[in-house]
């Protein structure tokens, strides 16, 4: 979630509940004659209203799984999360007086304080990666798409080459019109460029938005001498790095990557040059996928600690209270 | 007959002795066919403009020379004769020239034996031509996957250049060449497989020699599926209905045509299948119905409890009106009958066509047919429907049918001619006549004279206006729509360009009978006036939302058009797809969002209906039940038949299938039913049923947002922001 000035009004009740409480904790700290603890009253007060808001922040989990039931917006929720969670951690300190106790508690504590770093850590990346996937990634798609989208790319090179060099023997799952099946990605791309949607002369003549996207490449077949740089490049570089982008590759970054097409459009024939850009296309779309991938994962991944540490927190959080009440 | 006698306008002549009159103008080739004397032509086809390059049918009318009568125009007080000494020894010599550079027997002669120039030269008794062969060939063309070209047979009478550019306005064929190398040219001389030629057959069609003749159509799947029976092309002929068809055609569309016969309660055709192929039925009955239950989604549960789940069903009009909701009582199908909203089922018999939609435009069956008795048919393809629309005595059979069977039903399936008298509606049969429009043939152009009223009975018409820059379409028109009423209500010129999207067939009801309808019955013409009123304001109101808006990418992304969009701020959207799993969970499991679409500025417009300025969606439905509500919101009608081709259609993928399990009946064990699935074609409902759309109530992220596009955009499109 975007951490704006929309936040204003969270961050005011935070900051007041945090001074208020800190108002209550200071003198009680200075005056309680054994020092703050948690079995006092104040102490098991502030346990209480921690435990209480990491439960709401908890419970977040449990609504998102029910998203059509009208209890508050999914956003108020979010808000309530970040701000209620984050206060926990010094109603908790507050709560042990800043003591870690024993075994169950220390490792409490520490749960706790992972789970609200690692929430800190999730928030801020929410805050800053939208933003740079959305200006770096132009050619994003649905991230379960991935795969298939850099298939049929991979698959449109290898048409593309072998319109230049004649069969190099490679298999294709699809047919030429499901090619660039980013869709609505490449249809970006279209209309960027002024180029007209699918208009309804291209519907009545059955063009699908597919066949209006990718163009088929011009055949032109160069002889192997003159095929021969490129076939290098294409099966040494270009289709590796299709099928499994890696990040050691020269083609996963912009810059090197322009200078290898730059290369191989040097010993090339001319004639060649239209469908060595289609590639250079190609190769920057994959590129992107692969920023998108690695984005994703940084966006998601945290949750992978925060929540199973979350859980755990609450269910050791509630046999630390049954313990603490009865004995 | 005196020439005092004359009326205005008239012109007397004699021809062959025998005094005519005929309207001034008219050509001297058409005076005497008017009067039953035949001139032999070979340049000149009925349907296109005389050009007299043949000149073999040059008249005496007494003046210096022979003229070319298809070009003469008659004139008060000539004497035409056609065949005189004079004149049969010009034309013979004139057809011996021909046959020098004629490969005679051509292609035609010997398939079908009816090249029209053998034939003449037959008749005229000439067997060996006094003049030299060509000596150079000008060589075939076997390109084209129809069509054979054989240049050696052309005699440059122009006919198919004639066909291509008039007819069908392809402008693809021309000539090339000057004198002795002369011959016709695709583009710009092209091999015909290379060319922008469509293979509408119009040229192959108008070709009197064998210069253009269809390529044999064997091996088609038509031809091979269950009771199938080969034919041959004689047997053909002898049924009315092909009389006046060319013999070569059948013959070399032996592949394209079949007769089939089904035994009874076997299936013909399925709603909701693509198909190619149009049935004729010449023996037996057949059961059209819609097996698909007639009803829409609704989606009830949120608004009456907090924990109360979802679903979606499927509900009849009386169960749940929906505002704006057609009240038809009939459903347009591909066929001579409409079905009733009740009890989607008729019969069709001998004589009827079904399946036109479907072969013409390559639209879904609109209905299940099933052979009620022994059924025999033609199943035939595009090539032969077409050629068989051309043949006037099949077309009048087709339209007496329609007139009899279904124009009543279809005029009285227009909400405001519900109380048009019963005598009225017989004079209408008589007087309305069926016109057919190729796709992209204009029907009426914007500042015409308004003198019709049309009815659309096939295919899809798009109503758009001139504007600066452009063309606004307005609407999509379809089986059951009507336009033509503005003009004639108001100034008496057309508004709107009206065009036919795909092959189109109209009922024109001419000016002077609309004129006496909306006298005679005061309601309708209210009727009229009131619908005019509102289109009129809405189009107004739709071209000065697009003369507000500059910025060409928010006009090209169709996002002025929208009321209501669902925008995803990408800078705070995580990706979570929460959005998504909200539909999902709003409508049983069906997403009706992808989070996917088109950018505008960090805003990604996902999908969801946005009402466009050009709503591809509505092109094609067989059974016309997408359409705009008043409002411009889409509502699908209950009688969709979920083959899916809305979806397909709309660019933005805001249509999606709802699947449904019914009961429906077993073919297989007649009287039973079973459980089966159907679809029902829905967009995004706004969540009506809910306070506030699942998406944006589900998104925790502050991403998601339904908009009013203009209001929301508005800094963007006054800034003039570069889009990203």
């Amino acid at each position: 979630m975007k951490l704006d000035s929309t936040q204003r009004t969270w961050l005011f009740i935070s900051i007041a509940i945090f001074v208020a409480c800190l108002a209550i904790y200071v003198p009680y700290a200075l005056t309680a004659p054994k020092g703050p603890t948690g079995g006092s009253a104040l102490g098991l007060a502030f346990g209480i209203v921690g435990f209480a808001f990491m439960l709401f922040a908890a419970a977040l989990g449990a609504r998102k799984r029910v998203p059509t039931w009208r209890l508050g917006r999914a956003q108020a929720w979010m808000r309530g999360h970040l701000w209620l969670g984050f206060l926990a951690l010094p109603l908790i300190l507050f709560h042990g007086g800043f003591h870690f106790g024993g075994t169950l508690t220390r490792v409490l504590m520490w749960l706790l304080i992972i789970t609200v770093v690692s929430g800190v850590f999730g928030a801020a990346l929410q805050n800053y990666l939208p933003k740079i996937m959305t200006n770096d990634v132009p050619l994003e798609t649905i991230y379960d798409e991935i795969g298939h989208v850099r298939r049929l790319l991979r698959e449109e090179a290898d048409r593309a080459m072998e319109s230049l060099c004649g069969p190099l023997g490679f298999k294709y799952t699809s047919d030429v019109a499901g090619q660039r099946a980013g869709g609505f990605t490449a249809m970006r791309a279209l209309t960027a460029t002024t180029v007209a949607l699918r208009t309804s002369a291209a519907v009545s003549a059955g063009a699908s938005v597919a066949t209006a996207v990718a163009a088929a490449p011009e055949i032109i077949l160069l002889n192997e001498e003159q095929s021969a740089p490129l076939r290098r490049f294409y099966l040494a570089e270009l289709r590796p790095y299709l099928e499994q982008p890696k990040r050691s590759s020269r083609l996963s970054e912009a810059g090197r990557a322009k200078s290898s097409f730059a290369a191989v459009r040097t010993l090339a024939p001319a004639s060649a040059h239209a469908t060595i850009t289609d590639l250079e296309e190609i190769c920057e779309e994959a590129r992107q996928l692969s920023l998108q991938e690695r984005m994703h994962r940084w966006l998601h991944g945290w949750l992978l600690v925060h929540i199973p540490l979350s859980l755990a927190l609450i269910l050791l959080g509630a046999v630390h209270a049954v313990m603490a009440l009865r004995y | 007959m005196a020439a005092s006698t004359t009326p205005p306008g008239m012109v007397d002549i004699t021809i062959d002795g025998a005094a005519v009159r005929v309207p001034a103008g008219t050509t001297v080739f058409d005076a005497a066919r008017m009067n039953g004397v035949t001139i032999p032509t070979l340049c000149h086809l009925q349907n296109e403009t005389p050009v007299g390059v043949c000149r073999l049918c040059l008249v005496d009318t007494g003046a210096r020379v022979l003229a070319a009568s298809c070009v003469r125009p008659v004139e008060p007080g000539m004497k035409v004769v056609t065949n005189s000494e004079k004149v049969l020894s010009a034309r013979k010599t004139l057809l011996e020239l021909l046959m020098a550079d004629h490969p005679a027997p051509c292609a035609r002669q010997t398939n079908s034996h009816d090249c029209e120039l053998e034939t003449l030269a037959q008749a005229a008794g000439i067997t060996e031509p006094r003049f030299a062969k060509r000596t150079v060939a000008r060589g075939q063309d076997d390109s084209s996957l129809s069509i054979a070209v054989d240049h050696d047979a052309c005699i440059l009478c122009d006919r198919c250049i004639r066909g291509c550019d008039e007819v069908r306005t392809n402008f693809v064929l021309g000539r090339m060449g000057k004198g002795y190398s002369a011959g016709i040219a695709f583009d710009l001389n092209s091999p015909m497989g290379d060319s922008t030629c469509v293979s509408c057959g119009e040229c192959m069609v108008s070709c009197p020699t064998g210069a253009l003749t269809n390529k044999s159509v064997t091996g088609t799947a038509i031809a091979e599926g269950p009771g199938a029976e080969g034919f041959e092309a004689e047997e053909l002929l002898k049924f009315p209905v092909f009389k006046g068809v060319s013999g070569t055609f059948l013959e070399l569309n032996r592949g394209a045509i079949v007769k089939r016969r089904f035994r009874k309660g076997e299936l013909i055709c399925k709603e909701g299948d693509f198909g190619s192929t149009a049935f004729y039925i010449l023996e037996g009955r057949a059961r059209v119905s819609i097996s698909t239950p007639i009803a829409h989604v609704k989606t009830q549960g949120g608004s009456k409890g907090l924990f109360k789940r979802l679903t979606s069903t499927l509900v009849g009009r009386e169960e749940d009106t929906r505002a704006e909701e057609a009240g038809d009582k009939t459903i347009p199908i591909d066929a001579a009958v409409d079905l009733s909203y009740g009890n989607p089922v008729a019969e069709l018999g001998p004589g009827d066509l079904f399946g036109e939609m479907t072969c013409m435009n390559f639209y879904p069956r609109s209905a299940t047919v099933r052979a009620e008795s022994d059924v025999v048919a033609y199943e035939m393809l595009r090539n032969v429907l077409d050629i068989m629309m051309k043949n006037k005595t099949f077309k009048a059979q087709i339209d007496e049918t329609y007139r009899r069977r279904a124009l009543e039903n279809h005029l009285r399936g227009v909400p405001m001619f519900a109380d048009l008298a019963p005598d009225f509606i017989e004079h209408l049969k008589e007087t309305v006549e069926l016109q057919r429009f190729a796709p992209g043939q204009a029907i009426a152009r914007q500042g015409d004279v308004a003198d019709s009223f049309y009815l659309v009975r096939i295919g899809f018409v798009k109503i758009s206006e001139n504007y600066p820059g452009g063309e606004l379409v307005l609407a999509y028109l379809s089986r059951g729509d009507y336009f033509g009423e503005i003009g004639l209500l108001g100034g008496g010129v057309r508004t709107a360009n009206c065009t036919a999207l795909d092959h189109v067939e109209v009922v024109r009801i001419p000016g002077e009978d609309f004129r006496q309808m909306v006298e005679r019955f005061p309601t309708v013409r209210r009727g009229l006036e009131l619908v005019a009123e509102e289109r009129r304001f809405a189009n107004q109101q739709r071209l000065e939302m697009i003369q507000g808006v500059p910025i060409d990418q928010f006009l090209s992304q169709g996002l002025m058009e929208a009321q209501s969009l669902l925008v995803l701020d990408l800078q705070n959207c995580t990706r979570c797809d929460a959005c998504v799993n909200a539909c999902a969970d709003a409508h049983d499991g069906v997403t009706r969002l992808v989070r996917d679409g088109l950018r505008f500025d960090h805003y990604l417009v996902a999908t969801s209906c946005r009402q466009c300025r050009d709503p591809l969606c509505m092109v094609g439905c067989p059974v016309g039940s997408i359409r705009r509500r008043n409002s411009l919101e889409v509502i699908i009608e209950d009688w969709c038949i979920g083959c899916g081709l809305c979806a397909r259609n709309c660019p933005y993928g805001n249509i999606n299938l709802h699947p449904f399990e019914v009961m429906a009946e077993d073919p297989e064990n007649p009287g039973r039913k079973k459980a089966t699935i159907k679809q029902k074609a829905t967009s995004c409902d706004l969540c009506t049923h809910l306070k506030e759309p699942s998406c944006v109530y589900a998104c925790p992220h502050d991403a998601a947002h339904r908009v009013e596009p203009r209001q929301f955009f508005q800094e963007v499109i006054h800034q003039g922001w570069k889009i990203k």
